[in-house]
């Protein structure tokens, strides 16, 4: 409780950070190549600027390809890298900095949007990690896990069809690729109006919060939008409740 | 001096050729290329009478005589078609294609006399047996797929009907056709089923390693599916999309059926329903939260001049 409250706090390591660049360039990458896959012209002569950009759809093809495995790679060091750190103590399972879903994130939620539409006075109090980010997290870690296995799939058909049981494979690659598409979409809608938003046009963030590059987030702003990781740290010191 | 000379002697019978070769045919385009419009034979058939003379000079057949295919016409025009002038194979071929090519059938059975092999693969294909065997006119035949007979250009230029880039949709002319589905009992699914599958979608943003259909199904040799000889009967599926797919199985050739989904098939048809419905409720979540999370943002600063309702 008699901690120093130091002028910054250090929210991510560089690990952290590197992990969520390789993320952020693959998914640009995967979007810009994939989309004209997506909505297609029905036009065969006009390939769409998207395709041209790559020197033709081979080209997109390939990038598509090793930007899904980087991404699918950054995936795995990310879940290995949890694991690793929680096993060590080095990262401790607290209610206040967990990424883990609880009941609270409904009541925030409920809260928050009571208090967007002018139904309630208080804003809820967040930790670590508010419902918005929880939201935008697990968006990720479920994207990765429908788009990336499908995407898996239909980059290697032939060795994926070896492990579809008999009873699938009339109907399997339909489901498949209807997954990779829409999921894509779902993806691409996600990220720009949830995490554009929230990140980036915010009037406090705008054009972007350099979290992402110093991993740093002021004392100031730790306050107001992560009280109770605040108070968890450094105790209700400097708090003027 | 005597090089000159036989270096001009050997023009000679160059010059001869393409002045006969075109002589004969600059007549015929002489009035044909200037007629517009229709005129009907003796016979009650329609007949276009124009022929572009400068497309057709730029066609494959280009240097050819009119009467090379159009056999019946001696060398005065107007003098009534003799079937005596053709030989004898043409002529028997032409007795078959009468109710198809109803303006010139010995024009068309000409065909075969330079692509003798492409012909008899033809006859007995689905489309060939469907014209000879079956006396159907709408069957596919030579110009069906390659287009109008005097403006067949190279299968690598734009304008050729059976390039790349036309090929899907020159199948298309009768495979999305609702009265000839109904007719023969095909789908006109087909080429939407095929321009959603990844091949189609792969054709149609230019990959060039993409199939269009004849290079699954064939093309002058093309059977139906279930026929044993079809490249993409069950038994030889395996083989021809293997040429693609190394390694490809039974199991890995169900993939492709060109079969729409809906109550046929309702596992795709299900989920993609479901997931529409996921997809529409993230949406309204997200996009209702941002709004309503700017417009209370702007309310604050505005109207409440910074003072938010926080736990101050």
């Amino acid at each position: 409780m008699n901690k120093e409250t130091p002028k910054e706090y250090l929210r991510f390591n560089t690990i952290e950070r590197i992990q969520h660049v390789i993320l952020f360039t693959t998914f640009l990458l995967l979007s810009f190549t994939g989309w004209a896959l997506k909505y297609p012209e029905q036009t065969v002569e006009h390939s769409s600027w998207l395709v041209r950009i790559w020197g033709g759809a081979k080209n997109a093809g390939i990038v598509h390809r090793i930007a899904g495995i980087t991404m699918l790679l950054d995936f795995a060091w990310h879940v290995l890298y949890l694991g690793y750190m929680l096993s060590t103590g080095k990262m401790k399972l607290r209610k206040d900095t967990t990424i883990i879903p609880l009941p609270k994130d409904v009541m925030d939620a409920v809260k928050n949007i009571l208090y967007f539409l002018g139904l309630g006075k208080e804003k809820p109090q967040f930790g670590r990690f508010s419902y918005i980010h929880k939201f935008d997290y697990w968006a990720v870690f479920w994207g990765m896990g429908i788009i990336g296995l499908s995407g898996l799939f239909l980059a290697f058909p032939v060795q994926s069809s070896y492990f579809f049981p008999l009873w699938s494979v009339n109907w399997i690659w339909e489901v498949i690729s209807i997954m990779h598409s829409d999921e894509a979409l779902l993806a691409i809608v996600f990220i720009l109006f949830w995490h554009f938003y929230n990140e980036h046009l915010k009037w406090n963030k705008f054009p972007m919060s350099m979290t992402w590059i110093t991993g740093k987030i002021s004392i100031e702003d730790m306050k107001h939008e992560h009280p109770l990781e605040y108070k968890l740290e450094f105790g209700d010191k400097g708090d003027n409740k | 001096m005597k090089r000159v000379f036989l270096v001009a002697l050997l023009w000679i019978p160059l010059l001869c050729f393409t002045y006969s070769a075109s002589a004969e045919t600059f007549t015929c385009l002489a009035c044909h290329s200037a007629m517009k419009g229709k005129i009907r034979t003796e016979g009650g058939v329609l007949i276009d009478v124009n022929v572009d003379g400068e497309k057709y000079s730029q066609s494959v057949h280009g240097g050819f005589d009119c009467i090379i295919c159009h056999k019946q016409f001696g060398s005065n025009p107007h003098e009534p078609a003799r079937i005596a002038n053709v030989p004898q194979g043409i002529a028997s071929l032409a007795s078959k294609l009468t109710h198809k090519a109803k303006v010139d059938p010995v024009a068309l059975a000409a065909c075969s006399e330079c692509h003798g092999d492409i012909y008899k693969s033809w006859q007995q294909s689905i489309h060939g047996s469907n014209v000879i065997q079956k006396k159907q006119s709408d069957g596919a035949s030579c110009l069906d797929c390659h287009g109008l007979p005097h403006y067949i250009t190279p299968k690598n230029t734009a304008a050729s009907h059976i390039n790349k880039k036309n090929i899907v949709k020159t199948c298309g002319e009768c495979h999305e056709n609702e009265g000839l589905a109904r007719k023969y009992g095909f789908s006109t699914h087909i080429l939407g089923r095929y321009y959603e599958s990844f091949h189609g979608k792969k054709y149609v943003i230019g990959h060039p390693n993409a199939p269009t259909c004849v290079d699954c199904h064939k093309y002058h040799d093309i059977k139906k599916w279930e026929d044993p000889m079809s490249p993409v009967a069950w038994d030889n599926r395996t083989e021809t999309c293997g040429r693609c797919h190394k390694g490809a199985t039974k199991k890995f050739v169900t993939a492709i059926t060109h079969k729409p989904y809906g109550k046929d098939n309702p596992v795709p048809y299900y989920f993609e329903k479901g997931l529409i419905v996921l997809l529409l409720s993230v949406f309204a979540f997200i996009v209702g939260h941002v709004i309503l999370e700017a417009i209370s943002e702007i309310r604050d600063k505005v109207l409440r001049k910074g003072k938010e309702g926080h736990h101050e």
